[in-house]
């Protein structure tokens, strides 16, 4: 079991999603978080585009990991977003995004929360991985890849970078 | 990015070329159709034809993917009604609002998030009156701008015959003024700029930018030019929105006349100012200029909505003796022409606002932008985030940083305390870093430079 699979629960998965820009795109996670978790949309969409701002979650390869901190969440929740059109992005290498996993933490961040960043660019550093999760063909099976995806321990923290 | 910039006038077109060119998706919407075409003409933008706060025109320029909207129609109240839509009924998450009247201004909670819902309200006549106010408080610079809420002061000066730095290399400096620690940003000969070390001689005519703890500007200037005097008696021609503002603020301290040729508005102006001196008459009118004795005046400020009249006032009070004349003019030609002839600095509001908006365009943790020479240049104060392995700044010495082409970092601002920029100084989180750019191409790259990695919580 890796750290990410337990934070990303299975309804907070949505497929193909059609959105036209980055904006929309936050718009839809301030309502997957609110309908499933109960938090306010607006809340979230601030939070994540402040973080936007300090420059771009972008990992490049058409993936993205927006994240924010949220006054009063207890535990860090996530959602996974696969887009039916990529969205720019302003990612490093300048490709859009069509893959987004979307990071929520108490506003107390813990070393904990920097961990799980890490595994998820680690994560998405698999090409062969990547394309699975565009081939997915539901909810169930994404879980299911995400869960049974082993982080490599010693090669942690250089994939942060 | 996305952009929406309501209005195609002076400043919504600086803004829109200043954008343009990086990576950013701009829609520019006007009520004027041809000029919306020139403007289409000559830049890789879309426009829209429209009244700008209503709906359906804000819907085909794309708000609902907008990531920022400038408003900077002729109106406040489309400005101010725009921002409200656009907050509300599209989720804009950064709305900017050119605001003109003070009556406005003084009841900031009409931009609050429930009301107007302004993010950014700017007022050009405050920027310009302030940048005036400035050139008054240090006489001989072309321009003073401020960093770090006020602790680092950029001072533009041109070097003349006979200043103590004129022929001499840089590193001279600190000869001349040991207990002062200055960083020179940029030189621009003419045109050109030229990257200051340590062996860059001064030139007769050269264009210097220098940077230093505010407290230490003014022994900086007296280096760089013989001190003019103070300035004590100043005469302003045109009595509107900035000439009052520029006389209040100064009526305290200074012998102010300001000559305006609107008899109601001098009624106005009379009742609004205490001490100043107001004169009914024609800013060209040469004999008026003589009984106003404006010979003896130590600045003449020409701030008049006609451009031409500025030009032709100042002329005409230069060559009658006053000592320095500063004319607002808003045709960017006529900047360009004009600027350290006769007349011996030319203010473009464009210019002026334009640094305020870009501030809140730029990606990354950015607080202040001063857009200098006439948009060619750009010194920006970027605030430090992270660690060294989320940002490619923290924890490196300053000559490891690869900055791009052009670029310096001339000082770090650590909470209180002003570090000017040498070569082993390390950069930390928290650090408000003082960056000049001489090539407005490489901002781009100095934003990235700056920005956190995708890494960073």
């Amino acid at each position: 079991m890796n750290l990410i699979s337990k934070l990303l629960p299975p309804s907070n998965i949505v497929l193909d999603l059609e959105v036209s820009s980055k904006k929309r795109m936050f718009e839809q996670a301030g309502l997957i978080f609110e309908n499933n978790q109960g938090l306010a949309r607006s809340l979230v969409f601030d939070s994540l585009f402040a973080r936007e701002r300090l420059g771009s979650t972008g990992l490049g390869q058409g993936v993205a990991i927006p994240h924010g901190r949220i006054k009063g969440l207890r535990e860090a929740v996530a959602a996974f977003v696969r887009l039916a059109t990529p969205v720019p992005f302003d990612s490093p290498d300048g490709k859009p995004v069509n893959l987004l996993f979307v990071l929520l933490v108490p506003e107390q961040a813990t070393e904990q929360h920097l961990q799980i960043l890490s595994e998820l660019a680690q994560m998405f550093s698999d090409p062969d991985l990547r394309e699975q999760f565009i081939q997915a063909q539901d909810a169930g099976a994404l879980h299911q890849l995400i869960s049974n995806w082993q982080p490599d321990v010693t090669d942690q923290h250089r994939a942060a970078v | 990015m996305k952009i929406i910039i309501l209005g195609a006038g002076q400043v919504g077109t600086s803004v829109a070329e200043s954008l343009v060119s990086e990576a950013n998706d701009i829609t520019v919407v006007d009520v004027d159709g041809p000029r919306l075409r020139l403007l289409q003409d000559r830049l890789d933008l879309r426009t829209v034809l429209g009244s700008a706060a209503h709906p359906p025109v804000l819907n085909s320029a794309g708000i609902e993917d907008a990531d920022m909207l400038i408003a900077v129609t002729q109106s406040d109240e489309i400005n101010l009604v725009a921002c409200k839509v656009a907050a509300h009924q599209y989720n804009v998450p950064t709305r900017i609002a050119r605001i003109r009247a003070p009556q406005y201004l003084a009841n900031p909670q009409l931009f609050a998030p429930d009301c107007f819902a302004v993010d950014y309200a700017i007022c050009p006549e405050q920027l310009i009156t302030e940048y005036l106010v400035k050139l008054v408080k240090f006489p001989g610079a072309l321009q003073v701008l401020e960093f770090a809420d006020g602790r680092v002061s950029l001072v533009a000066v041109r070097a003349f015959e006979g200043g103590p730095l004129v022929g001499h290399q840089l590193q001279d400096i600190r000869k001349h003024i040991p207990n002062v620690d200055v960083r020179v940003a940029a030189i621009f000969r003419g045109d050109r700029p030229i990257v200051p070390e340590g062996t860059t001689v001064v030139e007769v005519g050269d264009e210097v930018f220098c940077l230093a703890a505010s407290q230490n500007i003014r022994k900086v200037m007296q280096e760089l030019r013989r001190m003019d005097k103070p300035a004590h008696r100043i005469m302003i021609a045109g009595g509107g929105n900035i000439g009052l503002r520029f006389a209040r603020a100064l009526e305290r301290d200074y012998t102010v006349k300001i000559l305006e040729h609107n008899k109601r508005r001098c009624e106005e102006l009379s009742t609004q100012l205490s001490t100043a001196l107001v004169l009914q008459g024609d800013v060209t009118d040469e004999s008026l200029l003589e009984a106003e004795n404006v010979d003896e005046m130590d600045l003449f400020v020409a701030v008049t909505n006609d451009d031409e009249n500025n030009i032709m006032s100042c002329l005409l009070a230069k060559r009658m003796g006053a000592r320095r004349v500063v004319a607002l003019i808003n045709r960017r030609s006529y900047v360009d022409l004009l600027q350290s002839g006769q007349i011996d600095i030319a203010i473009s509001p464009a210019q002026a606002t334009i640094g305020s908006l870009l501030a809140h365009v730029r990606r990354g943790d950015i607080t202040e932008v001063h857009s200098l020479r006439r948009g060619a240049a750009e010194a920006l104060e970027a605030v430090v985030h992270g660690d060294a392995a989320s940002c490619r700044v923290v924890g490196r010495q300053l000559d490891q940083i690869e900055l791009p082409k052009g670029t310096t970092i001339a000082a770090l601002v650590r909470g209180e305390e002003v570090l000017m920029a040498h070569h082993d100084l390390v950069i930390q989180s928290g650090d408000h870093a003082i960056v000049f750019v001489t090539n407005k191409k490489m901002v781009p790259k100095v934003e990235k430079l700056f920005q956190v990695s995708a890494g960073f919580l």
